[in-house]
């Protein structure tokens, strides 16, 4: 019976879950637009989902798979509340794939088809190319009879041009380092470490580690600022493009316009200038952010209030879990005394007293419920964290496609595990009460006469 | 010299049952002496079962009096009564009446448990009865690897755990094949000639009855007729088949060479 408390006390600890998981990404939110806020000058571009292979001419490619390239991201569909292809990551890096909001449409395109863009369009400043490309393995998982297949991203190598020039004046380097030093104009070699990406080369600065069969060494290590960087780790754009077999190619660039004023006019200038290209400036991810945003909020609300409810729930069926206890126990008691009367009868005639009677069926019937209880709450801590998920489907808002790298290194597992002390709270309950259950059917074979003892069927 | 343990006087014992008034036991006197081995008899229905009821304890006359060893029991409240139950009886039933899940010896201390504090002692004890009963080896199997006859030996032990004024028995060999009935009816005449324990035993075998001292015959909740058993010859060692003396535990009677007390014409069914 204490699978019945078990189950929806892993639903209670559930909520805990939940709460972190709303701070969480709050406070990721809240970060995102900060940055964004700072940037405003800034208006990213890549290739439109329609022209994917625009002014590409695919080059021999032997050790990497092009087709990975900028692919961590997974949404692509519009009209989605949860669309992460909308969610670029802002002045920090990575809006291009990489994390799990950095999605996006990232197809690889040919650097030299896009100088005109510094060249002849006014207000702008400098052009920033990238290249972004992850590498990691689908993950196939078995749920609940279902299979799922998700794509876990190991890491995102993300290539920006290390020219003095680029470095500073414009914001083009994460800025959050932990260990060992940033970037510098000119590197070559030497790589930038996310701390996820640390631990997944098991790497510390100074080390060598190897990135598609080619030797890097770990210059430093960066904190995260958004969450689409935590596994992207920063080289010279050159050697990101020899390295993953791209010369010449970039999966998308960022232009900075002179001043914010101009913003939009650039971006309109570079819309009509290449049609092919998806242009957004910092003021329009801003906006979508705040749509996110108040989407978010809302759905979260909802899932709280659906929380909150299965809670309730679960209280009450905790509250009945215990009361049935006391009848089971009163139930099985009534049974097991009509059922050894003559036994009782025999005790009594050989000088049981009434209540040493009592007290012996009293100590049944306890036992009887702390058995249960011990059997039950067992098998609900296995249970439990299966099926109280299945009860919380609104801890799955982010949906199985929330890419893997968020799933991961952001959430707080979901999977409930059973709340102990309330467990234990209800297994003492249901004790107390299969004392009381047992009360009556105790008082009962106190009051069997002795006589039935001479009976015999 | 023998002292009375049991003395009953106009016992009255009637049951309702709707309006209907039924008098299992009606003016009956009795009286048994410490030491006595005594059959009881009669059709059924006659009252063999309440009065063994009455003098155990277990129901209450509705009128006359009952004294066990000199105590008058009939005013006595439940609270009282459990102990004279527990420390001056010892129940025999017809269907043993063992609890399963114990063992033998664990049966046999159940009635001490309220009475000697100490668990060893009662292992003892309960160890040293079933040996005298003879089940000594068999203190730790339960009721269902032991034969019936078994089963009710380790009941008789159990009977004489708390060293009982009387032994009630209720149709002790009643479930019982003949040959165990021979031994449980040699073992209760044993017991009450080498211990001395008083017997009062309900049964419809006239032949088991004839191996008790004294035989009484119920009918209609009276006592109607008394007759003297062949046991009674034993204990004044004299052979119940010839007469002449012979000595407490000769097992065949040196003089007529019969066997004392498992003679077949008195055992042939
Ligand atoms: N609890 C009771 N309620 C009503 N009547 C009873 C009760 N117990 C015994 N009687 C009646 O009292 C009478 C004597 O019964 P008792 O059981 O003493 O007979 P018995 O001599 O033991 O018979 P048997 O040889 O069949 O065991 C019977 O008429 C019986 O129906
Ligand atoms: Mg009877």
């Amino acid at each position: 019976m204490a699978i019945m408390i078990s189950i929806p006390a892993g639903v209670l600890a559930n909520q805990q879950t939940a709460t972190d998981l709303a701070s969480n990404l709050s406070n990721t939110i809240t970060q995102t637009g900060q940055s964004i806020n700072q940037t405003l000058t800034q208006i990213d571009c890549s290739l439109a989902s329609s022209f994917s292979g625009f002014g590409f001419q695919a080059p021999n490619s032997t050790n990497f798979d092009r087709s990975q390239l900028g692919q961590s991201g997974q949404g692509s569909g519009t009209g989605r509340t949860f669309d992460p292809s909308q969610f670029g990551g802002g002045g920090t890096r990575g809006q291009f794939g990489g994390g799990a909001f950095g999605g996006g449409q990232a197809s690889p395109m040919n650097q030299t088809l896009y100088n005109d863009i510094n060249s002849s369009i006014s207000g702008v400043v400098a052009v920033e190319p990238i290249l972004q490309a992850s590498e990691g393995n689908n993950e196939t998982m078995s749920m609940f009879g279902r299979t799922f297949t998700r794509q876990i991203t190991s890491y995102t190598i993300e290539g920006i041009p290390l020219t003095s020039d680029l470095i500073d004046n414009y914001p083009i380097l994460t800025t959050n380092i932990t260990a060992g030093r940033n970037l510098q104009a000119g590197d070559s070699g030497v790589v930038l470490l996310s701390e996820n990406n640390s631990a997944y080369f098991n790497a510390d600065v100074g080390d060598t580690i190897q990135i598609l069969d080619q030797d890097f060494t770990v210059i430093g290590i960066h904190g995260t600022s958004s969450v689409s960087d935590q596994l992207t780790l920063y080289m010279n754009l050159s050697d990101a493009q020899s390295v993953t077999n791209n010369t010449g190619y970039i999966t998308s660039f960022r232009v900075f316009a002179q001043n914010s004023d101009v913003v939009t006019q650039v971006a309109r200038s570079i819309s009509s200038l290449h049609s092919e290209l998806t242009v957004t400036t910092g003021q329009e991810r801003l906006t979508q952010l705040q749509t996110l945003q108040s989407t978010y909020n809302t759905a979260l609300d909802s899932a709280q209030a659906s929380i909150g409810q299965t809670q309730t729930t679960a209280f009450e069926e905790i509250i009945v879990v215990v009361a049935a206890t006391s009848l089971i126990v009163l139930f099985v008691m009534l049974y097991t005394v009509r059922e050894r009367t003559k036994e009782i009868g025999t005790l009594k005639a050989i000088g049981f007293s009434n209540s040493t009677v009592m007290g012996q069926f009293m100590l049944e019937g306890i036992l009887l419920s702390v058995i249960a209880g011990v059997v039950g709450i067992a098998i609900g801590i296995v249970a439990a964290p299966a099926l109280s998920s299945l009860l919380l489907p609104s801890i799955n808002l982010f949906g199985n496609t929330a890419a893997a790298g968020f799933t991961r290194n952001v959430m707080p597992t979901a999977a409930a595990s059973v709340n102990l002390e309330l467990v234990l709270i209800a297994f003492g309950a249901s004790v107390a009460l299969g004392a009381l259950g047992s009360l009556y059917p105790a008082w009962r074979a106190a009051k069997i006469r002795p006589a039935e003892a001479m009976k015999y069927e | 010299m023998s002292k009375p343990v049991l003395q009953i006087e106009n016992l009255c014992k009637s049951f309702t049952l709707g309006k209907r008034d039924i008098n299992a036991l009606s003016n009956l006197n009795l009286q048994v002496n410490a030491g006595e081995f005594v059959a009881i008899m009669g059709p059924s229905g006659s009252g063999k079962t309440t009065l063994l009821n009455v003098i155990g304890c277990i129901d209450k006359a509705t009128s006359g009096q009952v004294l066990l060893d000199g105590i008058d029991v009939g005013s006595m409240p439940e609270s009282q009564l459990y102990k004279i139950r527990r420390d001056k009886m010892g129940f025999v039933f017809q269907t043993f009446n063992l609890l399963p899940y114990l063992n033998a010896r664990e049966n046999v201390e159940l009635p001490m448990e309220g009475k000697i504090k100490s668990k060893t002692e009662r292992k003892k004890r309960a160890s040293e009865l079933l040996a005298m009963v003879g089940l000594s080896g068999r203190e730790n199997h339960r009721p269902q690897r032991l034969s019936a006859g078994e089963q009710q030996r380790v009941a008789i032990a159990r009977a004489l755990a708390n060293n009982p004024a009387i032994i009630l028995a209720d149709e002790p060999t009643g479930n019982l094949d003949s040959q165990n009935k021979q031994e449980i009816i040699k073992l209760l005449a044993n017991l009450n000639l080498t211990q001395g324990t008083t017997i009062i035993m309900v049964t419809h075998d006239s032949q088991a009855a004839n191996h008790t001292e004294r035989m009484l015959l119920l009918k209609d909740g009276k006592i109607v007729k008394e007759k003297e058993g062949l046991h009674l010859a034993k204990k004044n060692n004299k052979c119940p088949n010839c007469g002449s003396t012979i000595q407490m535990n000769d097992e065949t009677c040196p003089a007529c060479k019969k066997p004392i007390f498992s003679s077949d014409e008195l055992f042939s069914t």
